[in-house]
């Protein structure tokens, strides 16, 4: 007995208790990454497609999950059986007592299509312009053949739908604006002009569409027969197919090109059917230029600062105030930024703005509206503490003697600082900048009140004049999270597409941080000693 | 390069230049942080502007019993026995024409005009009208400003028996007689109190039926319910009854302590304003208690000087205006805050315009019309609403609630922060319960005990950590861990204790194994062999979960819950957020706590130790002590992360706002609010500015948290050094 309280006092166990709770914070952090990294990545790996027979019927599908049996409850299985617009549901759970000997049939295809989510079951016939070309296997290999085609047809139209048909609209757009503003002047020669030229887009504009139904019709042409596994049969036109993965016929070379495949589809296109399908690019590409674009506005202030705080400032109360806003800055709640981002960039600054030089398409907001650039100054403003720290410290590990040196040469106070101390520290800045923009990337809450949407009909850089639209509002892969995960109408097959946007948006962020992390190490590692 | 005087005065011109620039862009960053306070301070001090009133002037026209403001304020219409009606310009007292139609003069009797410009009027010839107003919009004319107010009469019901007075009517749109529109009227005759139904387009004759009221009550003041199937009377007694008019039955009755005067109903016509005979002001609702309606004084408002003749209601908001003899004053029901208070020259009628924003009266002895504007932009929000217990309309007492927005247009809006700051603590407290042991203890050890080589591993580990955006986290916890946790709440329940007792059953064994062996893979690595222990820990839970819950809950933790201590489980609750929220805190609390364990001067450890304390000894009564401060200062940097947290909280609670202690539920903290509520705020209007207040709130609480931490923090280091 006096052994264990002597033992107690002593304290081994509280040792251990508190390298226990280490090892859960450890493991917990090891288990999200890897949870993350493991639904996001495997997502894409096409799984064997399962037949089933119930006592309603047949069921053919991929099994997504399990239920271990549970009180009253028994176990269950999972099966997504796709066919939304047949079966008015994606999921369906079987008990799976009831499942008898399962079995992946060759012949069962994953179809995914534009709309209404994948279609599972098999192809019965091909058809072109209502006549029957093949039926059984040989329309399977025909349809094969045939889609890298009309995929091209559909690419295509696609892209004259946003890029010529978009271009003329806005320019039509641009003269009813400039109408507008002659009626009140009165200007009729001007105006006269304005409809000549409208007139000429109109015919352009009739012309691009004709080709374009053209180009539908040939997507067309091309007809699939689809039968379900219950027998129901689907009519699909081979130009609304992206990708037929019959993933029960496939060897491992195959199914890592419809990964690699799905995985492109994924980084470099645009979403389908409410951002539940489809790619993410659009919310990756207003990532990359918000972050840009608050770059930009960040490492000037930011190492303004940093020099003030080091280099000039007398210390006093002054300095102390600055270190008091900055700390602050670091530690006020983002959502804070946001409501001060609304209310004085969007609305004030914005709003004046408007006023002044876009007074011909009020009320209808240019600036005086959510956009870029009011939510990269709002991020910028967030992220300032960081580069000023890393500044600061990077310039406090400038060696006194370089200074001095430079000093004694005769140099000004600014020479030494511009020639000596600033390319000496550059690391730091650059660690602080990395920080910053991994800190940006992860930052929804204020971007939610500043200019962030669910579905941006275009990019803020494009092929129109002036090419940068700071005034449009993006995407953002951190909102595409919130919004497909909490606002979408069909959330559990949107839930892959979540995993997938945050396991990209946790490799950015992490390996940003690493690479910074890496960098200061180095960087205090020069300098020596604890940073408390 | 040639030093010529020329090329040094120009780099002294840069030096200067960029001296002052750079000192500019220093301070710029102080006035970032003050413009944000202030900004965010002057976009929400407009809600305690008090509100403002001007007097407009006098007009002089006929004299009149009964009068009203249009919505524009620009035209007045006076009412008075002998003249009929009359309208007239506001701005100068120009008559505007009127219908010629309508009662014949000189009107026996009429109500006076209400908000919605409705008066009953018998005429000479016993027929009974009632006017209406409505506008005249030029074709393709949408500026309001820009209509014509056109009254016309409705009606021409031959009555049977003329009243002495026309208590109060109501219109009962479609709800009433065979879908079509009926009327209900209270009046006093010579026989009492009497009351008729009707329809205005005289398909149904209007017959008079009594309402027997107890012989010991006089009756003063009565008006109908919305639905009009209530009716409530005043009596001289000071009585406020609910009586059933098919039956006279009294459903209920209560107290007004002075003979009642007026009755009149704020917008929305739930809440009754009572007027006594001696300048008493309050109001009255029918609330279910205990699943009976009953009737309940529910605000009482400043007394007035003299009787309260009349009432009358803003269609905008819950302001109404109420006048004597001496005075008019309009006051605001859900704050019970005057607004406007005007002394009368004399005797008349007085109308508040239906926006709220014009007051007029008209002396009935000489004629006077004066008017009075009153800007009050946001009279629904008072400090008190904000941070007290405020009595709303349908509940049975007052309480903090916030609900900023409802379906209809007379919907009385709940901007209590209360809730919202609760929901905030709530959170942060589970949160804070969480994370603090992991990461205080967990960065003690890892100062203190870890190998050189595993700290090098376990620090950037960490500090990934604080690096996971929350919107990941937020994800992972509404739509992974919630449906988890409800499924296998008991599991996790279980969990610690099955670690704690795997733990019991490995330790003897251990103490047993050979001290050098201990000593060279033991001490220092814990943190590795725990993590098969915690491994093993899971599957343990796994299997005694489902056997507690059979055996110690009777199957089901729901029920049990609800039975044993009486709670719900709501799927997205404050566990999940003071896991998901600790998660994020966890990394601020063990960074900044593990420089300050690790900065303790090596002279005190070693002194300790040299002493023969143990290393926990040391850690604990030698390392932990002196770093408290740094501790604290990491505690208070934690606190306003949780505080702050917004999308975390967002997704993984129901954003309910509710104040209940009880873990189980979700709650709505203040910053998911603003992110749900301020994107559908109209500009500048009273939820703009309440969740500006919000914001400001925010603001000032991470505010003095982070300058508590850092002052804490730099006393320490001062402290360091002098050691």
């Amino acid at each position: 007995m006096r052994r264990m309280t002597e033992r107690l006092r002593q304290g081994g166990v509280f040792v251990w208790f508190s390298g226990t709770l280490l090892a859960f914070c450890l493991a917990m952090i090891l288990c999200l990454v890897g949870f993350i990294a493991a639904k996001g990545m495997g997502y894409f790996w096409p799984s064997p497609l399962v037949q089933v027979q119930t006592p309603e019927g047949p069921v053919l599908g991929e099994i997504t999950g399990q239920e271990p049996a549970r009180g009253e409850e028994t176990a269950k299985t999972q099966f997504r059986v796709g066919n939304r617009d047949i079966y008015g549901q994606d999921f369906r759970w079987l008990p799976t007592a009831s499942l008898a000997t399962p079995k992946c049939p060759k012949d069962a295809l994953l179809i995914e299509r534009l709309e209404y989510g994948p279609f599972i079951g098999r192809i019965v016939s091909l058809s072109h312009e209502g006549h029957l070309v093949a039926t059984g296997p040989a329309a399977m290999s025909g349809a094969l053949d045939r889609l890298p085609e009309t995929n091209r047809v559909r690419r295509h139209i696609q892209s004259i739908e946003k890029g010529q048909v978009g271009d003329l609209n806005r320019r039509i757009e641009r003269i009813r604006l400039a109408r507008r503003k002659l009626e009140t002047r009165g200007d009729i020669a001007a105006l006269q002009a304005l409809d000549t030229r409208t007139a000429q887009l109109q015919t352009t504009y009739d012309q691009v569409q004709t080709s374009l139904e053209q180009s539908r019709a040939e997507a067309k042409a091309w007809t699939l027969g689809l039968q379900t596994v219950d027998g129901q049969d689907k009519e699909l036109p081979l130009g609304s197919v992206v990708r037929i993965v019959p993933a029960n016929a496939m060897g491992l070379l195959d199914k890592l090109g419809v990964y690699l495949s799905r995985l492109w589809e994924f980084v470099a296109d645009d979403p389908r059917e409410s951002n539940t399908e489809g790619g993410i690019f659009p919310a990756i590409f207003g990532t990359v230029m918000m972050v840009l674009v608050m770059s930009v506005l960040v490492v000037p202030l930011g190492v303004i600062t940093a020099l003030y705080l080091r280099e000039y400032a007398r210390q006093g109360w002054l300095v102390r105030a600055v270190r008091v806003a900055v700390n602050n800055l670091a530690g006020v709640p983002s959502i804070v930024f946001g409501v001060f981002g609304l209310g004085f960039f969007v609305y004030g600054l914005g709003g004046s703005i408007d006023q002044l030089f876009f007074a011909d398409s009020l009320p209808t907001p240019t600036y005086g509206t959510g956009g870029i650039l009011w939510a990269s100054l709002t991020l910028a403003l967030l992220t300032v503490p960081v580069v000023v720290v890393a500044t600061e410290e990077a310039l406090g590990a400038v060696a006194r003697s370089q200074r001095e040196a430079s000093l004694a040469m005769g140099a000004t106070k600014w020479q030494t600082l511009w020639n000596v101390v600033i390319p000496s520290s550059t690391p730091g800045i650059l660690t602080g900048l990395i920080l910053a923009i991994a800190r940006g990337a992860g930052e929804v809450a204020p971007l939610m009140l500043t200019g962030v949407v669910k579905l941006a009909p275009s990019m803020p850089l494009d092929g129109t004049f002036p090419f940068l639209h700071l005034d449009r509002k993006f995407m953002h892969l951190g909102f595409h999270i919130y919004d497909v995960g909490f606002q979408s109408p069909n959330s559990e097959a949107a839930k892959p597409m979540v995993f997938m946007a945050s396991f990209l948006l946790l490799v950015v962020v992490v390996v940003l941080n690493l690479f910074a992390l890496n960098l200061r190490r180095k960087l205090r590692a020069r300098l020596g000693g604890s940073t408390f | 390069m040639p030093s010529t005087p020329s090329h040094q005065a120009h780099a002294k011109r840069i030096d200067r230049l960029m001296a002052f620039t750079i000192s500019s862009g220093g301070l710029l960053i102080i006035g970032a942080v003050l413009a944000m306070l202030l900004f965010i301070l002057k976009e929400s001090l407009p809600l305690f502007i008090p509100p403002q009133s001007k007097a407009l002037g006098t007009l002089q026209a006929p004299r009149s019993g009964g009068a009203w403001l249009d919505e524009s304020g620009k035209t007045v219409v006076l009412l008075s026995r002998s003249e009929g009606l009359k309208a007239l310009r506001a701005s100068d007292g120009t008559p505007l024409p009127v219908p010629t139609d309508g009662p014949a003069r000189p009107w026996r009797t009429f109500t006076a005009l209400n908000a919605r410009g409705e008066s009953l009027v018998i005429g000479a010839d016993g027929r009974l009208f009632l006017t209406r107003m409505s506008w005249s919009k030029p074709a393709g004319e949408n500026d309001p400003a820009k209509w014509t107010l056109e009254p016309h009469w409705q009606g021409s019901l031959p009555m049977a028996k003329t009243p002495d007075e026309i208590l109060h009517f109501r219109i009962i749109e479609g709800g009433g007689l065979g879908g079509a529109s009926s009327l209900r009227v209270i009046a006093r005759t010579r026989e009492g109190l009497e009351w008729s139904e009707t329809r205005l387009d005289g398909a149904m004759a209007p017959t008079w039926r009594p309402l027997p009221v107890a012989p010991f009550l006089h009756p003063s003041a009565a008006a109908w319910s919305l639905d009009g199937r209530d009716l409530f009377v005043g009596t001289r007694e000071g009585r406020l009854l609910d009586l059933d008019p098919e039956t006279g039955n009294v459903l209920s009755s209560s107290e007004f302590e002075e003979p009642i005067q007026s009755l009149g109903f704020a917008l929305g016509q739930s809440s009754l304003l009572v007027g006594g005979a001696k300048g008493k002001l309050g109001a009255f609702q029918r609330v279910r208690v205990n699943d009976v309606f009953q009737l309940q004084a529910f605000h009482t408002f400043a007394r007035l000087d003299g009787a309260v003749l009349g009432f009358q209601a803003s269609q905008r908001d819950k302001r109404f205006l109420a006048w004597t003899d001496r005075e008019a004053v309009v006051d605001h029901l859900t704050t019970e805050r005057r607004m406007f208070s005007a002394r009368l020259e004399g005797p008349g009628i007085a109308a508040l315009a239906p926006r709220g924003d014009l007051i007029l009266h008209a002396n009935e002895a000489t004629g006077a019309l004066r008017l009075w504007s009153l800007d009050a932009p946001h009279p629904e929000v008072s400090f008190g609403l904000l941070w007290g217990k405020t009595h709303y309309e349908g509940y049975e007492k007052p309480e903090y609630v916030w609900q900023s927005t409802g379906g209809t247009d007379d919907f009385e809006p709940k901007f209590s922060l209360v809730p919202l700051l609760f929901g905030t603590l709530k959170g942060t407290l589970y949160a804070m319960l969480f994370a603090f042991p992991l990461a205080v203890l967990g960065a003690l050890y890892t100062s203190q005990f870890a190998t050189p080589r595993l700290k090098n591993a376990i620090k950037p580990t960490i500090e990934i950590m604080a690096a996971l955006p929350s919107v990941v986290l937020g994800f992972l916890a509404g739509l992974v861990m919630a449906p988890l946790l409800e499924k296998m709440a008991v599991e996790i329940f279980v969990y610690p204790f099955m670690v704690l007792l795997l733990a019991i059953v490995i330790a003897p064994f251990w103490s047993r194994l050979p001290l050098p062996f201990r000593n060279a893979f033991g001490s220092g690595r814990e943190v590795l062999w725990m993590v098969p222990v915690l491994l093993v820990g899971v599957w343990l839970a796994a299997l005694a979960g489902p056997w507690f819950e059979r055996v110690a809950m009777g199957g089901s933790y729901r029920t049990w819950l609800q039975t044993a201590l009486g709670v719900t489980y709501d799927q997205r609750n404050c566990l999940v957020v003071g896991f998901a929220m600790g998660f994020a805190v966890i990394p601020i609390i063990f960074t900044i706590s593990e420089d300050a364990l690790s900065s303790v001067p090596k002279s005190l450890t070693s002194a300790s130790l040299a002493c023969g304390a143990s290393p926990w000894q040391t850690a604990w009564r030698v390392v932990l002590p002196t770093a408290s401060p740094g501790i604290f200062s990491a505690t208070m940097v934690g606190l306003g992360r949780a505080i702050g947290e917004t999308m975390i909280v967002l997704m993984a609670t129901g954003n309910t706002p509710i104040m209940d202690w009880s873990p189980f539920n979700g709650m709505r903290t203040l910053s998911a609010n603003i992110a749900v509520e301020i994107p559908e705020a109209p500009l500048h209007g009273t939820l703009y500015r309440v969740l500006f207040l919000a914001a400001f709130l925010l603001f000032i609480l991470t505010f003095i948290l982070n300058t508590v931490a850092e002052l804490v923090r730099q006393r320490l280091r001062r402290r360091y050094e002098s050691i």
